[in-house]
């Protein structure tokens, strides 16, 4: 199993400043704007992003937790059910903007399902994407509107996002060839 | 032969849920886990997930139990499933058509999840080695209530923050309750030492008990055993005993089993005071006790619908 | 028709004899049995009408005689009929058949026993002998005409699956039946202990949540009946001892002079309550086995109990309706008092307790089930399991199937003495065999035998010197078993299974 680093800590840091920044500048300010990671990695992308947006903007933008397991469309198709974790938005999301946070899209199938899940929770004004990396191999229409990086990638390889909040020491994005179907 | 009622497919992942004398630690915990976020789903305003869209649930109800279905049925629609009601009065053979042909009608019909209860015990493996897709166990007999259990021990986890090291002491009619017995499983199971405790007339020979338990305690001094107890559950005495001569009185029962706010004070202080329902409120349980603030029994009713949505979406599984 | 039994061993309790020899029938007896010491001195008895039945490496012995049978006809034919069961019997290597009276009618008067006789004597072929019920309707109260029953063909009286609950009423009945001469045959159970019962009172029964049948229920009845038969001087036989202390009581009776007779059928032998709980008994999690109910816990593995040695409880699913049976199977201490009581003499008789249902008595909720086991036609082979283990003679064993009984029933036990008619039956002790019901005669398929591998099985069956029952082409030919079990499937013969 080769493993290539695409990204660095450092590569990191900046794709989340310059996200944090694109956010600011599409919405004209963080006035009405939530972030919503999506577990595992987006959660603590999202609370990244907070913080250099409470550094540019000296605002505390409100940050919720949304696990999509029982959004998922695959329930049935592979095997065993997860242990679904919380969902945690601790704010009314009617009428805001709401940046859902990940770090890799790849079937958009993850993001529908937090599109659906979101919805459950009100009605909000508009749903923007930020993802640290986009691998292609779309499967539904959705896009993103703040990427990292775009990384081409074939079926057969994975994206692995490390993060030192999950991962303890490493911190990276590696590209994985592997035999095995590959998933985000 | 039919095959065997297994619990688990060929790929070691879980079909029925019968008892919880097969469930590993790991399997609880994670049911628990699962738990937590579907106590979230029902707090939300739009309590109801997509998960289960399209799957057919049928509740098969061959005793009375509003609360256990009620549970149900608001596990599986907060899900999306479609779930349908079948209730049945006395047996199936009472009834003229046999339980297996219910199920295979039922069957037929589309159901991919039958969630039973009856009042004979083992009738959930019979009904397994004849349906293609998953049983729970939702009480037969005197055997095994299987989500009481989980619930219950997800009241405690989330109560106290842990189960394991435990001193949980279950009170009365141990003989006939299909509680005691999923309990005594989930219990022991995770770790915790549990005490049964009951008139002899209403449990049996302690060797019978400690064949399959051999760390259980069992005594009739209820006075002494809640001493320094964390939990103490204790279960519905039917009237029928008493006619069946089984004890020699309410009153008398009452005196020396029921749980008051004196017993109840010399159990920990943090003491959980547990009752699966309906209560037979002055006779197993004090009026006072039952509401005081030790008291988590609505909190039981109220974790069972997100316990068995755990459930019913493990099920779902692969 | 003359048969020329070849070089098998020929076992006759009776006699006490266990040679290797040839056994000669001709005219529906037998007229010579020959040592094969001797055998270089005599010609063969051969000429043309003499067919050879070689039974080298297999047993030859008197036919066996069931005590205990319930036979369904009349009144429950889709159950089974005298017919079936008879054909069952000879497969099961029984010749005679007493059966019980718990029919609908029951056999409780002349004309239902010379009805029994008369359907046996055109369809049966074996001998079957009626009992008579104690009681009008078997309902405990009212005494039968038992001497008109006696002369109509009866050889004992039983209530079978009732108790007669009031002790006077017993009292009455052993006293009357000790004039005729003919043993009470009883069925003990104090149903009020018994009320809603699942299966034996244990620590499984716990564990299942199933309404227990207690040892004691058994226990009080068998000591009762103990008491008003050593009052009364009656012979007194009780019917399926299933526990340990009954076998207590009746070796005591036995020992101070009362005329109390026993019998014990072949799953009590062998087979426990651990058989109701089925595959649970093998669940495992975190590694750990969950089973240490009983003493021997090292015997217990995946395979199964190692009691008795091959058979396999997991087989089962839990509470599978093919286990319930009355008296409910029992603990392990249990079956080894029973053996100890066989070995002992306190138990007289094995008997089948053949009691086949159909189907929808079986397939239901547990305590709802029909108790019974189809048994005839595994009674040898469960019972052989015990001289497999080492835990009894097979000379004893034959003599439990065939002296034993024909004691009880007062009468000189079945013998292949030379002139005694020519009631044998031939089995290979060592042949491996797997149960399969729906190969039963017998209409009932009811068995938690199924599936199960089996050491000894009857091979042929003669009854009144005729061949009632042939396994494939046993004996054909001059070769040994192995090439008439290797005919067997692809020739076929009127009994062929």
């Amino acid at each position: 199993m080769a493993e290539k680093q695409i990204l660095d800590a450092d590569d990191i840091r900046r794709a989340i400043t310059r996200i944090a920044h694109e956010i600011t500048e599409r919405n004209a300010g963080v006035r009405d704007v939530a972030l919503v990671g999506i577990r595992q990695r987006g959660v603590p992308l999202a609370m990244r992003i907070a913080a250099v947006l409470e550094e540019i903007e000296r605002v505390r933008v409100p940050v919720g937790i949304l696990d999509i397991t029982l959004y998922r469309d695959d329930l049935g198709i592979r095997g065993p059910a997860p242990v679904v974790r919380a969902t945690d938005i601790p704010f009314d999301i009617n009428g805001r903007t709401v940046v859902l946070v990940d770090d890799v899209l790849y079937t958009g199938r993850t993001v529908r399902a937090a599109l659906d899940a979101l919805t459950d929770f009100g009605r909000p004004a508009r749903i923007q994407l930020a993802v640290l990396i986009d691998r292609g191999h779309r499967e539904l229409p959705i896009r993103a509107d703040f990427v990292g990086k775009n990384v081409p990638t074939s079926r057969d390889e994975r994206i692995a996002t490390r993060l030192h909040e999950v991962d303890g020491d490493v911190e990276g994005v590696f590209i994985v060839r592997t035999a095995e179907t590959a998933t985000e | 032969m039919s095959a065997p009622a297994s619990a688990a497919t060929a790929r070691g992942r879980r079909r029925h849920v019968l008892d919880l004398d097969d469930f590993s630690t790991q399997e609880i915990d994670e049911i628990l886990d699962t738990a937590v976020s579907m106590k979230e789903v029902l707090g939300r305003a739009i309590k109801q997930v997509p998960t289960l869209r399209g799957k057919t649930i049928v509740n098969m109800f061959f005793e009375d139990s509003t609360r256990t279905r009620i549970s149900f049925e608001l596990a599986g629609k907060a899900l999306s499933a479609n779930v349908v009601n079948f209730t049945a009065r006395g047996s199936s053979v009472e009834k003229g058509e046999s339980l297996i042909d219910t199920v295979r009608t039922l069957q037929a019909l589309g159901a991919d999840m039958l969630v039973m209860r009856h009042s004979e015990s083992g009738a959930p493996y019979l009904v397994a080695q004849h349906f293609h897709g998953s049983v729970i166990n939702a009480g037969d007999g005197r055997h095994a209530h299987p989500t009481q259990a989980l619930l219950d021990l997800f009241t405690v986890r989330q109560r106290l923050g842990r189960i394991e090291g435990l001193k949980v002491v279950i009170v009365g009619d141990i003989l006939h309750s299909r509680v005691a017995r999923s309990n005594l499983w989930g219990f022991t199971r995770m770790g915790a030492s549990v005490t049964l405790c009951a008139p002899q007339t209403l449990i049996g020979p302690e060797s019978f008990w400690k064949a399959t338990w051999p760390d259980l305690t069992i005594t009739s001094n209820l006075d002494e055993c809640i001493m320094g107890a964390d939990v103490v559950m204790t279960l519905r005495l039917q009237k029928e005993r008493m006619e069946g001569g089984l004890i020699p009185s309410l009153r008398e029962y009452s005196r020396f089993f029921a749980l008051t706010a004196e017993r109840v004070a010399r159990a920990a202080p943090h003491c959980l005071v547990m009752h699966p329902g309906p209560m037979n409120e002055g006779v197993e349980i004090m009026p006072d006790v039952a509401v005081s603030t030790q008291s988590v029994i609505e909190e039981q009713v109220a974790n069972g619908v997100a316990v068995r949505m755990a459930l019913l979406y493990r099920l779902s599984g692969e | 028709m003359r048969y020329l039994i070849k070089n098998g061993s020929i076992i006759d309790p009776a006699r006490r004899v266990a040679t290797i020899g040839n056994v000669l029938v001709e005219d529906g007896k037998v007229v010579q049995v020959i040592d094969l010491a001797d055998l270089t001195l005599a010609p063969e008895p051969l000429n043309e009408h003499t067919e050879v039945i070689n039974a080298r490496g297999a047993v030859i012995a008197p036919g066996f005689l069931d005590l205990h049978a319930h036979v369904r006809e009349p009144g429950d034919e889709h159950k089974e009929t005298i017919e079936t069961a008879a054909k069952a019997a000879a497969a099961g290597g029984f010749t005679t058949l007493c059966v019980m009276p718990d029919t609908h009618p029951a056999i409780d008067c002349a004309a239902v026993a010379r009805q029994v006789r008369d359907i046996a004597r055109r369809r049966a072929l074996v001998r079957i002998e009626p009992i008579g019920a104690i009681t009008l309707g078997r309902a405990g109260q009212t005494l039968t005409e038992m001497a008109e029953l006696v002369e109509s063909g009866c050889v004992g009286f039983s209530d079978e699956g009732n108790t007669v609950a009031d002790a006077a009423v017993m009292r009455n009945a052993l006293a009357y039946a000790a004039m005729l001469d003919v043993p009470i045959m009883a069925h003990c159970e104090d149903t009020r202990l018994t009320r809603g019962w699942g299966m034996h009172d244990g620590a499984v029964s716990i564990r299942l949540g199933l309404p227990g049948y207690p040892a004691a229920a058994e226990e009080v009845i068998v000591a009762r009946d103990i008491a008003l038969a050593e009052m009364t001087g009656a012979h007194l036989h009780i019917c399926h001892v299933s526990t340990a202390g009954s076998v207590a009581l009746i070796r005591a009776a036995k020992a101070r002079g009362v005329r109390v007779t026993a019998e014990v059928t072949p799953h009590h032998l062998t087979l426990t309550d651990q058989w109701v709980l089925g595959n649970l008994a093998a669940v495992r999690v975190e590694g750990k086995s969950l089973h240490r109910s009983g003493r021997d816990r090292a015997e217990i593995n995946d395979e199964g109990l190692d009691l008795p040695s091959r058979l396999k409880p997991t087989l089962l699913p839990p509470y599978h309706p093919s286990t319930r049976v009355r008296p409910p199977l029992r603990t392990e201490q249990d079956v080894e008092a029973l053996i100890e009581g066989l070995r002992d003499g306190t138990i007289d008789a094995i008997a089948s307790d053949h009691e086949p249902q159909s189907a929808i008595d079986k397939e239901c909720e547990y305590r709802l089930a029909a108790p019974g086991i189809s048994s005839l036609e595994t009674a040898l082979g469960l019972a052989l399991t015990l001289v497999h283990r080492g835990k009894l003679d097979l000379v004893d064993l034959v003599a439990k199937f065939t002296e034993g009984p024909a004691t009880v029933l007062g009468r000189a036990p079945a013998t292949l003495r030379p002139g005694s008619p020519a009631d044998i039956v031939i089995f290979n002790p060592d042949s491996l065999w797997t149960v399969d019901p729906t190969k039963f005669f017998s209409k009932g398929r009811n068995t938690p035998l199924a599936g199960q591998q089996l050491k000894g099985q009857v091979m042929l069956t003669m009854c009144r010197g005729q061949i009632v029952f042939r396994r494939g082409n046993f004996g054909v030919g001059t070769g040994a078993l192995q090439q008439a079990s290797r005919l067997e499937g692809i020739l076929g013969s009127e009994n062929e299974e």
